[in-house]
């Protein structure tokens, strides 16, 4: 694979052995165990959110391989049930890391986002992303930083096909959202400018209109 | 991950040229919206140094009571979830409920007050809410190829109507089904269900084998045991058993430490001793385990006393076998 490989699959924080498990893997699935590295790539994402934020492209690339040489899905069924797994303990690890519930939504979304069933989003994966979603925008989470800044990135990159798969319930976490704006104690400012940016973001159809990047994103010179 | 930006950026005057008109234009196009996370908080503390007036404007200090008359925005209520129709999950809520918690207690996936199949509007269908999400997604493949096929086998059947159209009418009388009123299966909850069984057939080493030993082109109808199409119109019965018997002939070619693993007749069946199907999920099982008490695992029939069928007078063995498919195979 080389130095491109290791950097588009962002695993050069695995230690060797284990990289070595992830390259054949990618290259010649039926000859490793795909619920082990299932659980590798899990539980790197949940310490790494530089890996989570991309391991949907070596998840699909696995699961691509998979499928055309043995044409099944094993690793993409010990992907599921173990992202499952987490997902049903999500408030205990909440609890116990903020930082690993963080990563841990980043890398949902992320597999959300890569990987299609015949060029459609996975409908499984919908209302528990929702869900995730939902959690981080609880008083209790609006007034972490790091929480509204995941809140509004993922919104960025999956929102508008969340919307296609479930309007309702964006209108709903939209609701909430524009209520945390408005009248969530000890928000900090920072906080609701993400929050007012997203606003406007998903009223311009998930579009960047010139005046917000103007106002959010450009530099302001003296 | 890095924390946030702790001081803003600019200097004292920037709040200032924030607002609308002192505005320098100095802006520089960053590009995609989500942009690194340095850079965005970065940019974004620049605009909140401490005289911008932006952060406290419109903004209640006090969600209590409603009083503190800001200019002239209006009174929010006391609390931010009192008098929510919704509650922080979405769900409606009575007033003065406590807010329901978001976990689910339920081993499914998803909140326990949901429904126990849920149908999204924009989304394809009914959904089992208690399967894990590996046999959901596989379901949902299926779905979708299920779908690919039928539209390819509708296509398939118009392009031969055309061309038999365009042959001289005269000589038509072989066994071709007219397709001028050809009703189709198109009950998706029916042909998933076909589909599941015609998987677990063709999940089995005697299928590969098979399919390596005779390629299509060389089958002989009668003798080559032919996937039973889908896409047509059978009693339930009638298709289970067709699924039946294509199961038993595929068993010839079972592998050498059985018997009889050379090409044969098909042999007269045995009602009494005919294997069951349930009809679960998990297609994709690799060949050498079996999950569910799916009594077909594959490869390995299970003799089972099947009342109902050993009932069945009707049913035509010699019809079943000698049906005309052979331009309509969507898939052997």
């Amino acid at each position: 694979m080389g130095e491109t490989g290791k950097e588009e699959y962002k695993i050069q924080s695995f230690d060797t052995e284990t990289q070595k498990l992830l390259k054949t893997a990618l290259k010649d699935p039926s000859n490793v165990d795909l619920e082990k590295v299932a659980n590798i790539i899990v539980d790197q994402s949940l310490k790494d959110c530089l890996f989570s934020k991309e391991a949907g492209r070596i998840c699909y690339t696995i699961i691509q391989a998979e499928s055309k040489q043995v044409g099944q899905s094993i690793f993409r069924r010990s992907l599921l049930n173990r992202l499952q797994q987490e997902y049903k303990d999500r408030e205990e690890l909440r609890t116990r890391s903020l930082q690993a519930w963080i990563c841990y939504v980043t890398f949902i979304c992320n597999i959300f986002d890569y990987l299609r069933v015949n060029n459609m989003p996975m409908m499984a994966l919908v209302n528990p992303v929702y869900d995730c979603l939902f959690r981080l925008a609880q008083p209790d989470s609006l007034c972490k930083e790091e929480e509204v800044d995941c809140l509004v990135l993922q919104l960025h990159r999956i929102g508008e096909q969340l919307e296609k798969m479930n309007s309702q319930r964006m209108d709903e976490l939209f609701s909430l959202l524009r209520d945390g704006f408005l009248l969530q104690e000890g928000l900090s400012s920072l906080s609701q400018l993400l929050l007012l940016e997203i606003i406007e973001f998903r009223a311009a159809d998930w579009k960047m209109t010139d005046a917000a990047q103007k106002y959010y994103y450009s530099e302001v010179t003296d | 991950m890095e924390g946030p930006a702790q001081a803003p950026r600019g200097e004292a005057g920037r709040a200032a040229s924030v607002c609308a008109g002192g505005r320098c234009e100095g802006a520089e196009r960053e590009g995609a919206p989500h942009r690194s996370r340095a850079a965005r908080f970065g940019l974004l503390a620049a605009r909140l140094s401490p005289q911008t007036p932006r952060a406290m404007s419109f903004r209640q200090r006090s969600p209590h009571g409603g009083g503190g008359g800001t200019k002239s925005s209006p009174q929010p209520p006391p609390r931010w979830s009192q008098g929510r129709k919704r509650g922080a999950d979405g769900k409606r809520r009575k007033q003065n409920e406590p807010e329901p918690s978001v976990f689910d207690e339920s081993k499914c996936a998803g909140s326990d007050s949901r429904l126990a199949s849920f149908t999204t509007p924009e989304g394809p269908g009914p959904l089992s809410r208690c399967s894990d999400w590996g046999t959901a997604v596989e379901e949902d493949e299926m779905r979708t190829n299920v779908n690919k096929e039928i539209a390819r086998y509708r296509r398939k059947l118009l392009i031969n109507e055309f061309a038999r159209e365009r042959k001289s009418s005269s000589g038509s009388s072989d066994s071709k089904e007219s397709t001028v009123a050809v009703e189709l299966e198109t009950d998706e909850v029916v042909l998933m269900r076909r589909q599941k069984q015609i998987n677990y057939g063709k999940n089995t080493i005697a299928y590969d084998r098979y399919i390596k030993e005779v390629p299509r082109c060389h089958r002989i109808p009668g003798v080559h045991p032919r996937t039973p199409n889908k896409f047509k119109k059978y009693s339930r019965r009638s298709w289970d058993q067709q699924i039946k018997l294509w199961k038993v002939a595929l068993h010839s070619w079972d592998p050498p430490t059985e018997e009889g693993c050379d090409l044969q007749d098909i042999r007269p069946v045995d009602l009494g001793e005919m294997e069951t199907e349930s009809v679960g999920s998990n297609s994709t099982e690799s060949q050498a385990s079996c999950q569910d008490n799916d009594d077909t695992c594959s490869g390995t029939p299970t003799k089972v006393r099947h009342i109902e069928y050993q009932a069945e007078g009707e049913f035509d063995l010699e019809v079943c076998l000698s049906e005309p498919l052979k331009d309509f195979d969507t898939v052997s």
